[in-house]
């Protein structure tokens, strides 16, 4: 009786060396990436070559180039903007506000809006800015 | 000849759908991240941060002027480029701890702003103010 020996058949290719890889990926851009509301409208913030380093957190309004407003992502108008920052600032009093504003935005919709954030409470208000040279 | 049959190994749980979800969770996050390099200049504070320790100022603040086109103009003199960084040094020379009060307009633009800070903390100021505008002009 002669049996045939059977035909070798390749390995199959390990795909555990892939998931690892894309595992590691997944967990560098969760880590990497912080959520952060960006503006409904385009925005680009002023380039300054000073600056301080970015806290997290907060509450971001935005200010568009035409003025336009948004905070965390969303428009709304200047009379629920300062609504809702009060409530947010009676929640927590040490509430970091960053304005967002575009760099050619005009400082007759950026500064007062600076000073009504201020006396609503908000003991840390900043500007956002872009560091000279970053791409 | 006894022919043993091979024991019937059990199926491995199959990776691939694993696989699937990892990948389109990594195409998710690489889409929709966008890699921002911000920085922040404070524009209030509180008052026991600014206060803390300094001496009230005595001297005669530098004023400086922003006008709608972004030109700065420090004593009536209109300043291009980095120009006013040493005419502010000059002046801070004599007495380091005046203040500089900026006037913007209201038509400037907010990088004007920005590029008159820059300068002014170039000159080395240590006191800065901007006086704010109540909209219009």
């Amino acid at each position: 009786m002669k049996l045939a020996r059977p035909p070798e058949r390749a390995q199959p290719e390990t795909i555990v060396a892939l998931i690892d890889v894309v595992l590691f990926l997944l967990i560098f851009f969760m880590l990497v990436g912080r959520m952060d509301a960006t503006a409904p409208f385009e925005l680009e913030p002023a380039i300054s070559r000073n600056g301080a380093e970015l806290p997290g957190g907060g509450r971001t309004v935005s200010v568009g180039a035409d003025g336009a407003v948004a905070l965390d992502g969303a428009r709304i108008e200047r009379a629920a903007l300062f609504d809702q920052l009060a409530q947010a600032l009676t929640d927590d009093p040490d509430l970091w506000v960053r304005i967002n504003a575009d760099r050619r935005a005009e400082l007759r919709n950026v500064l007062p809006l600076v000073t009504d954030i201020e006396t609503l409470g908000a003991r840390d208000v900043v500007l956002v800015v872009t560091p000279a040279g970053a791409p | 000849m006894r022919l043993r049959r091979q024991t019937r190994t059990s199926p491995a749980i199959s990776l691939v759908s694993m696989i699937d979800v990892l990948l389109i969770m990594l195409v998710f996050f690489m889409v929709t991240s966008t890699f921002l390099n911000l920085r922040m200049l404070p524009m209030a504070r509180t008052a026991e941060a600014t206060a803390a320790g300094r001496p009230a100022p005595t001297d005669t603040p530098i004023l400086i002027r922003i006008d709608a086109e972004g030109v700065l103009h420090l004593q009536g003199r209109a300043f291009a480029g980095d120009g006013l960084t040493g005419a502010l040094r000059e002046m801070l020379d004599q007495a380091p701890e005046r203040t500089v009060l900026v006037f913007p307009s209201g038509h400037a633009q907010t990088q004007a702003l920005v590029d008159a800070i820059d300068r002014i903390a170039a000159s080395g100021a240590t006191r800065l103010r901007v006086i704010r505008v109540e909209g219009g002009s």
